[in-house]
């Protein structure tokens, strides 16, 4: 079963980011491929995505309950396909880093390099400013972490999880740091 | 003619244009001719429509049917391809394809590392002809580790239907991939995708092109051809744009064209072909630009009236390079427990006949209603159909998508289609009779040898003909589509393309399906596409490094 964990900070305290995580219309359209989203009660709501199946762009319903709204720490969710054979779930866990993260296991160069990047397109795009976290500051430090695991069913479900692997964990990276940039931006620590 | 004075951005010997199975060949034979060569490509990626295809040759009297004791001549080929050609290809060119097809087979087998295997059960596609053969002249280019290519594996095209599975065709005829979908090794299948393995046409690109950076020909990805060059009557060159920058390309032996069809051109299928494709299954930058090109130097034309015609299915919002994708049908219609019919509810055409011939009813013009009463076309399937066999990407036991129109009756299902109720039981009861009996008096689905190549060889009494009693029953609307257009430049012995004045236009040469067809209207097996373009693409090459 294909699955995937990403992890990014933020300047922005956990109850912070729990306030804005905590509705998912939020950041519904922050996950890859949104193309819309319906709620249907405090715990369920079906999305609609597009996404990558091998060289193919297939348009998906998937529809996400919540197991778990436990804040100001984590949401935990399971999705289950409406036209395709295929379920999974996730988490979104927020702490402060160093709850989260030991130093020694932390960003590689290259992730924090590739963080930058990001950060720089965003403030490219929206105008302000999103900023590498200062360590400094672990007060007002956020550590966002997303958990994401699908598994297609039905006969040929190891060859579908085969082709869904490659992108889920481009998809978790995506998420999280779009919830990070845009919070960092909302709240004009960048 | 444009006399061309600007000064060149690259000078070679010979330019291909197109990274197909014509391009690549023609480009493999150049250089084994002591050619310098430049590989230029429209797309992103490399392979064209042979990468999206099954990667099938089809090359008669050739050595490995020889070895597997199934005997072939050159007197029944030839008898074999004028007939399906009908008059309306030059004699002279299906002589020179059936001559040089071999020796093109040997000549790829020994610069690259592919090795074919011939498919003794894969028959021609009118089996019955004088001349065919019950299997043999279809070969497989088995599977192809993508790892080989470095970091020319992400630039090698896939295959959104063939290839997305690493499964050869040998494995597929022998694993029943259409009859037994449920017993393919999925958890194999799986680990090859994940190890870099492809297959089919993927396989196919995949070999062409490692042996085209052994020999330091690395293609040049997203750059158009837009202009052909000519000094002093010959073609000296080309401009072309690549990422927007224009830039001219010189050639002091030849310009091969290798361009693919035009069928994602809706001008030039409106032109020459009335409009009729309207579902193309191959990659969407096939729009007609060698040939316009071709057509700009007043290049003769011919077969622009044909196609590989295939009869296509949309599953909606699915996408391949950004277009929807028009999926090609080989097997749902062949398979017992599914009939097509009209919008009168009338079967109008063996569907379990070969893709290319069966479409042609589908353009059947009605004088007096003057429309074309085939279109639309339904394939109708009962319970037993989706309980046994692939629905598209549906195996057995997964649920039937609800964009798929399902109805417990069929007098319900041809409400929620538009099709005439009356005609729909009359046209099933008349057909639950054939299946019963195991003959279709109607339109001798099932008699072929090849109609069986697609059916289920477990089902009696005919491995093509099921009744559709079980409700629920499902429908789904199938398209004109085509592999490629067949229409092209006409060429001579030298694949040298021709002035409409019948004199060789120097320096230009064509392949593929951007080439005049040589079979007319006809679908020899499995793989004439790909077979006949690497064959006059092999020829080319050669002719152009000769070339001074």
């Amino acid at each position: 079963m294909p699955e995937v964990e990403y992890s990014t900070t933020m300047r922005l305290a956990p109850e912070s980011v729990w306030e804005f995580v905590r509705d998912m219309n939020n950041w519904a359209p922050f996950l890859t491929g949104y193309q819309g989203h319906e709620i249907e009660s405090d715990t369920d709501s079906v999305w609609t995505l597009k996404g990558d199946v091998g060289v193919l762009s297939r348009t998906v319903r998937l529809k996400a309950h919540v197991t778990e709204w436990n804040g100001p720490e984590r949401v935990s969710f399971t999705l289950v396909g409406l036209d395709e054979v295929v379920e999974g779930g996730g988490t979104l866990t927020i702490g402060k880093p160093s709850e989260l993260m030991a130093p020694a296991r932390g960003p590689s160069l290259w992730r924090r390099f590739v963080d930058g990047i990001f950060r720089w397109l965003f403030r490219a795009m929206h105008g302000k400013g999103p900023r590498r976290l200062q360590t400094s500051r672990a007060d007002a430090a956020s550590q966002l972490t997303f958990k994401l695991r699908m598994d297609a069913g039905g006969p040929s479900g190891p060859l579908v999880n085969a082709m869904l692997a490659p992108a889920l964990k481009p998809a978790a990276e995506d998420l999280a740091n779009k919830i990070a940039a845009h919070l960092e931006t909302l709240h004009g620590v960048g | 003619m444009w006399f061309s004075k600007a000064k060149p951005h690259l000078e070679t010997d010979v330019i291909v244009i197109g990274s197909g199975g014509a391009g690549l060949t023609a480009a493999l034979a150049a250089s084994q001719g002591g050619a310098k060569v430049v590989v230029i490509e429209k797309s992103s990626r490399v392979g064209g429509t042979t990468a999206v295809s099954g990667g099938v040759l089809w090359i008669p009297t050739n050595h490995h049917m020889r070895a597997a004791g199934i005997a072939d001549s050159r007197a029944e080929a030839l008898t074999y391809i004028k007939r399906l050609a009908d008059g309306r290809s030059d004699d002279a060119l299906i002589e020179t394809f059936v001559d040089e097809a071999p020796q093109m087979l040997k000549f790829i087998e020994e610069v690259t590392p592919l090795k074919f295997a011939a498919l003794p059960r894969y028959p021609d596609y009118h089996p019955e002809f004088d001349g065919a053969k019950p299997g043999g002249r279809s070969l497989d280019p088995g599977l192809f580790d993508t790892k080989l290519l470095g970091p020319w594996r992400e630039k090698l095209r896939r295959s959104p239907v063939f290839g997305m599975t690493a499964m050869s065709v040998t494995e597929a005829t022998e694993w029943g991939v259409f009859a037994k979908p449920r017993a393919l090794p999925f958890k194999l299948l799986g680990q090859r995708f994940s190890e870099g393995l492809v297959c089919y046409g993927g396989a196919l690109v995949g070999g062409l092109l490692r042996a085209l950076l052994d020999r330091a020909i690395e293609p040049m990805l997203s750059t158009s051809a837009r202009e052909l060059l000519v000094e002093d009557g010959r073609v000296v060159g080309l401009r072309v744009e690549k990422d927007g920058k224009p830039l001219v390309l010189s050639a002091r032996r030849g310009v091969i064209l290798a361009s693919g069809g035009f069928e994602w051109s809706k001008e030039l299928v409106a032109r020459f072909l009335g409009g009729l494709i309207t579902h193309p299954n191959s990659p969407p930058t096939n729009e007609g630009d060698g040939l316009k090109m071709a057509m700009a130097l007043g290049a003769d034309l011919g077969n622009m009236n044909e196609a590989w015609w295939c009869p296509s299915i949309d599953i909606p919002k699915e996408e391949y390079d950004g277009q929807q994708l028009h999926r090609g049908d080989f097997a749902i219609r062949s398979l017992p427990h599914s009939i097509l019919v009209n919008r009168r509810g009338r079967r109008f055409v063996n569907e379990a006949h070969n893709y290319n011939d069966m479409m042609k009813p589908f353009f059947t013009f009605d004088p007096v209603s003057y429309d074309r009463p085939n279109l639309p076309a339904w394939l109708i399937l009962d319970a037993q159909f989706v309980e046994r066999y692939a629905l598209l990407t549906v195996i057995p036991g997964m649920p039937v998508p609800e964009w798929i129109p399902k109805a417990a009756t069929l007098r319900e299902l041809a409400a929620k289609i538009g099709v005439d109720a009356d005609g729909l039981d009359a046209t099933v009861a008349r057909f639950n009779g054939f299946a019963l009996a195991g003959v279709d008096n109607d339109f001798q689905r099932g008699a072929s040898l090849y109609d069986h190549f697609y059916g289920d060889p477990e089902h009696r009494p005919n491995p093509n003909l099921g009744t559709i009693e079980k409700g629920p029953f499902y429908a789904l609307e199938v398209h004109p589509g085509a592999i490629g257009t067949k229409g092209g430049t006409r060429v001579d012995a030298r694949a040298q393309v021709l002035h409409v004045r019948g004199t060789p236009i120097a320096g230009l040469y064509a392949a593929g399906n951007v080439m005049a067809g040589i079979t007319g209207a006809g679908y020899p097996g499995a793989g004439s596409t790909i077979g006949t373009a690497m064959t006059f693409g092999y020829i080319a090459g050669r002719a152009a490094a000769r070339a001074q």
